[in-house]
């Protein structure tokens, strides 16, 4: 009736080294794209295995056919030396295939607890034994070293959070196989590095782990073998010793690029946008400007207020005090269509809460900000909507079907380019862009950089986001540390050591700052 | 950027019409099985009893469309369209001009409409609650002004406008055309009409994007509130009298045209044609059941089954997309 703490650790101790599950041949066509063409591969119990590529190599069709999501259109999956069928999510998971998924897909308004205990209830007589659930999650939890309480509601927790409790969800279900998507792209490095302990000690117990990350230096602190994909193509398999960044850059998007970090200099302009003593609710007292031609970088952690601050000054949310001043001249930014009539653009964090209408088209997202432009007092002309959206996937290189696909079928990468190229079409002086490369892949990345240089060259300014140091670092001609609502520190460009700006940030001395940042 | 191309653009689909002609061709056929087992279908009398059955429905399914794509609900349609013939009536009656009466009465609609979107915007209410309360309250203020009693309208050209015909078409079916023309190009060729429809789909993106959502949902409730509106001048035409109880269940028959043509209740799925082509395939299984002697009972099982069934098929067809 209770669980038992065998039920909690219920990993039978695999032998370490021996195949748990091949794909064989295993291929996966949509109607008008060959998203997966025959990958042959092992992976062996109590390994972690890192697989690596662009968006659209073919990572989240692997994922989809080995959760059973997606039916395969041929090939076999071999699992424990039987052949699966995988047909469907239950299937998987009875095995003992899980996925813990870049976006948190639990329930929000449940607790903790039952969320862990979803589906596997704990009752008795058909009574949830909801404090029993509480003290057994909590057990868990402690015993995972997350410091986090079992009873509160789960949407009250930070998205980190959340993603931890996913994963100790994962580990409580006899699983096996597990499968991390991108599990770090809203992690602070403190939740970061309880993750990595989390997902270390699954491997001692002899868990499969599946890894999928476009940070390189998480794959080379955790991965022992790491596979690279490449437009649907598994391109190689490596041992983690024995390879290095630039060979899997290289295998990844078949170029080697000397330089991702793209960086132009100009000689800056006169002043855009400046704050001053602004505040408002998650900020305070934050002044800056950002002139025509240069890159303002706000680095800090997750929740330290630079969101709040650009979305303020965005006019999404009230100041409570301080000003604005536009160009030299004090405004009032009530609403984001002042905003955009002075000539701010945002591009916010989230492309799928913020940025995008999903299941619309393409091209419609694409034309959403200027759709006034582009019509009379009545009608939309139906041939420069066309011509516009056209114009942009060509110039970005999106890649869709046509304008007419959803914005829902993209990958990510792609996803975040309409999120750009909306602005680009519309035009702006002020340029925002919050957290533009959150799982997005090196290539795509690349893009976006030279895509500020286009932009500075043309006199704008650019305000960028960043959670991921070496992304500010090397991009901004000013480099701002916010640290709990507090702009603490000011930088040049590359002034001071990543050691230093990561200091500021944290401020606390005694944490400890595991692995590369 | 770069030189790479571009996948070639495949020839698209306007999906939305081809929806559309599926729909037209199960009205086309529900009308020759009809002409075939019944005697009295295609006469000329009965299309047009049957052209005006459908009208009214239609017109509020057009305006329920609107709501229903901001990803909203209208529940207080029918009661809009009982209150409208107490208003239109009481004007006639006391001698205003019947253009100003009917003025008035449309006023009166969007009067309805700007406080639904009020309570949407300001009072953060869920549109469900909002229309639901006035959906209630409306009848209540109706059968307070007439005491409970009828009104009946002493104008007989204004009555014998429903009952006429333009170029052997009904009047009221004409009534569909000037609403619907208008609406399609509102929705499917203006600007308002796209920003319906990301509102619909995700407000916050929508307003990042400098889409002015408030206005773009009151836009959409004052529009649902003219049609109804509308409809009841149409009704007190038609019945000659003002009464806050007619119309009752109309708003789920709207709700029901609109689904059945192809709009989504989560938002941002929807056409004009659409739920006009779903309140005349409703109205010929009303006129047909009656024509076949079909128990008035199992009519609304038919419709409830034909709901199921439609939008059962649509989800498929989107799914296998």
């Amino acid at each position: 009736m209770t669980s038992t703490a065998q039920e909690l650790h219920p990993h039978p101790v695999l032998e370490p080294g021996r195949t748990i599950l091949e794909l064989r041949g295993l291929e996966k066509r949509y109607p008008g794209t060959h998203a997966l063409k025959p990958v042959n591969l092992a992976f062996k119990s109590g390994e972690i295995h890192a697989i690596v590529g662009e968006n659209g190599a073919g990572k989240s069709t692997l994922i989809k056919l080995l959760t059973g999501v997606m039916p395969r259109t041929s090939g076999d999956v071999i699992w424990e030396g039987k052949p699966a069928a995988l047909a469907t999510p239950h299937e998987a998971m009875a095995l003992g295939i899980n996925a813990v998924h870049q976006e948190v897909v639990l329930c929000r308004h449940l607790t903790v607890a039952a969320n862990m205990f979803l589906g596997e209830e704990n009752s008795r007589f058909g009574i949830l034994q909801q404090r029993a659930m509480v003290k057994e999650a909590q057990k868990i939890i402690d015993d995972l070293g997350f410091d986090l309480p079992a009873h509160v509601v789960l949407g009250d927790l930070t998205i980190g959070q959340q993603q931890l409790i996913a994963a100790a969800r994962a580990t409580v279900r006899g699983t096996k196989f597990l499968i991390f998507d991108e599990p770090t792209a809203y992690l602070t490095r403190k939740e970061a590095d309880q993750l990595f302990t989390l997902i270390r000690r699954l491997k001692g117990e002899g868990v499969t782990i599946i890894y999928i990350s476009h940070r390189m230096e998480e794959v080379f602190e955790l991965a022992d073998r790491v596979s690279v994909l490449r437009d649907g193509t598994l391109v190689g398999t490596r041992n983690i010793s024995e390879t290095n960044d630039a060979e899997l850059v290289k295998l990844m998007i078949n170029r080697s690029i000397e330089q991702i970090y793209h960086k132009e200099h100009f000689t800056p302009g006169a002043a855009i946008i400046e704050a001053r003593g602004l505040s408002g609710k998650g900020f305070e007292n934050v002044s800056m400007t950002v002139r025509a031609g240069e890159i303002v970088g706000l680095y800090g952690l997750i929740g330290a207020g630079r969101s709040e601050f650009v979305t303020t000054l965005y006019g999404r949310h009230r100041k409570s005090a301080g000003q604005i001043l536009w160009e030299g001249k004090e405004v009032q930014v009530n609403s984001e269509h002042d905003a955009i009539k002075l000539g701010m653009a945002l591009a916010p964090e989230s492309r799928r809460d913020q940025g995008l209408c999903l299941n619309l088209p393409v091209g419609f997202n694409l034309n959403l900000p200027i759709y006034k432009r582009i019509s009379n007092n009545l009608l939309i002309s139906g041939s420069q909507e066309k011509t516009q959206a056209d114009r942009q996937i060509a110039d970005l290189r999106i890649k869709t079907p046509t304008r007419n696909a959803l914005a829902s079928s993209l990958s990510g990468g792609n996803q975040q380019k309409i999120v750009i190229g909306k602005w680009l079409a519309h035009g702006a002086k002020l340029f925002i862009f919050d957290e533009p490369t959150v799982g997005v892949d090196v290539g795509t990345k690349a893009e976006i950089y030279r895509l500020f240089g286009a932009l500075l060259s043309k006199g704008a300014g650019i305000i960028l986001i960043s959670s991921y140091l070496p992304e500010v670092y090397e991009l901004a001609d000013t480099l701002h540390v916010f640290r709990r609502g507090k702009l603490v520190a000011t930088h040049g460009f590359r002034t001071a050591d990543h050691e230093e700006i990561l200091t500021q940030a944290l401020a606390e001395k005694q944490e400890k700052l595991g692995g590369k940042i | 950027m770069s030189t790479e191309a571009v996948p070639a653009e495949k020839p698209k689909r306007n999906y939305n019409a081809l929806f559309g002609l599926t729909l037209l061709a199960l009205l086309v056929l529900l009308w020759v099985i009809l002409s075939l087992a019944t005697s009295s279908f295609a006469s000329a009398n009965n299309i047009s009893n049957l052209l005006r059955q459908g009208s009214m429905i239609a017109i509020l399914a057009v305006g329920q469309t609107f709501v229903i794509i901001t990803g909203g609900i209208d529940l207080s349609v029918g009661a809009v369209v009982g209150f409208a013939t107490v208003i239109a009536a009481m004007l006639i009656n006391a001698g205003l001009p019947v253009f100003l009466a009917i003025l008035v009465t449309l006023l009166v609609g969007v009067a309805i409409g700007l406080f639904h979107g009020f309570g949407i915007v300001k009072m953060g209410l869920p549109p469900f609650i909002i229309t639901l309360a006035t959906l209630t309250s409306l009848r209540g203020i109706g059968l307070l002004m007439t005491n409970g009693n009828s009104i009946s309208i002493n104008n007989d050209a204004f009555q014998e406008f429903s009952r006429n015909s333009f170029l052997g078409v009904p009047n009221l079916f004409w009534m569909v055309i000037l609403v619907g023309i208008p609406a399609y190009i509102f929705l499917h060729h203006s600007r308002w009409g796209r920003y319906l429809f990301s509102v619909g789909s995700n407000a916050e993106a929508s307003r990042l994007s400098g889409v002015n959502v408030q206005r773009t949902i009151y836009m959409a409730y004052t529009l649902s509130g003219l049609c109804a509106a509308f409809v009841g001048v149409l009704l007190a035409s038609r019945i000659g009298i003002g009464n806050p109880t007619q119309a009752e269940g109309w708003e789920l028959q709207a709700i029901a045209s609109s689904v059945i043509g192809g709009t989504s209740l989560f938002g941002a799925v929807g056409s004009v044609h659409g739920p006009l082509l779903g309140a005349f395939i409703l109205a010929t299984i009303n006129n047909g059941a009656n024509l076949l002697n079909v128990n008035a009972f199992w009519q609304r099982i038919i419709t409830g089954a034909l709901i199921i069934i439609i939008v059962y098929f649509d989800g498929l067809r989107r799914r296998g997309k």
